[in-house]
């Protein structure tokens, strides 16, 4: 099956997680305060080179920028 | 010593006369089945093995319901509703963001999603406002991926609307 989001590069887990945003938002107001502290992600990594701790990046940026870069070559 | 081996033959055959009717399965005995359901988020289990008589999933090869004794299968589900017809004939409506439903050969029916609702949570305005915001980003001039996001949001909220009225 073809996907349109699979063309612009984005991932099934990707897929999921904006499609669980979208329910979350379109909650009661009881219940979406509740469920909108599951959809947020702050991790952040840094790559170490020759015992030199690099910049630290946010993973959700680098991983947008990550696809984007892969839907460009295709 | 006749009667003795009459008696052992009587005996031996009357099992063999006892397991056919059991081998026999009526249309309503199938009906009676019911399905063992579990249905699971990462944060929270709605159903965990309850016999219920009949599940309809949003399959992405279509709308499918499931009874028991069901052939084996795994779907890959949309976001939409998924209605479980409970004994008695009552049913619970479920909105789920999308997932897996794995259907396995002992009458088990295990559907995993990221975020499950009843229907009575949502708020018809809060889809209504979010579809136009949606429809901005996917009709305007942003990154591929930013279009591609918007109409998986459209898809969901489509689908919410389309069960909310």
């Amino acid at each position: 099956m073809a996907f349109a989001w699979k063309a612009a590069g984005l991932t099934y887990n990707r897929y999921l997680a904006v499609a669980a945003r979208a329910v979350r938002r379109s909650l009661k107001e009881g219940p979406r305060v509740a469920a909108e502290r599951r959809g947020q992600m702050d991790l952040r990594f840094a790559k170490w080179e020759n015992g030199k701790q690099g910049e630290p990046q946010s993973l959700a940026q680098a991983n947008a920028s990550a696809i984007a870069a892969q839907a460009e070559s295709k | 010593m006749s009667s003795v081996r009459f008696a052992r033959a009587a005996f031996r055959a009357r099992p063999a006369a006892l397991r056919v009717p059991l081998q026999r399965r009526g249309y309503a005995e199938a009906v009676n089945d019911k399905i063992k359901l579990s249905l699971a988020l990462p944060h929270q289990t709605i159903f965990k093995s309850t016999g219920v008589v009949q599940v309809n999933i949003p399959a992405e090869s279509g709308e499918m319901g499931v009874l028991a004794n069901h052939v084996p299968s795994i779907e890959q589900l949309k976001p939409g509703l998924v209605e479980i017809v409970e004994e008695g004939g009552a049913t619970q409506k479920f909105f789920l963001s999308g997932g897996f439903a794995v259907v396995q050969p002992d009458s088990q029916l295990s559907i995993n999603a990221v975020e499950g609702f009843p229907l009575e949570d949502f708020s018809a305005e809060a889809v209504r406002g979010q579809i136009a915001e949606a429809q901005k980003i996917a009709g305007g001039s942003g990154s591929e991926q930013d279009i591609a996001e918007a109409k998986i949001e459209l898809e969901v909220l489509e689908s919410l609307q389309a069960v909310l009225k």
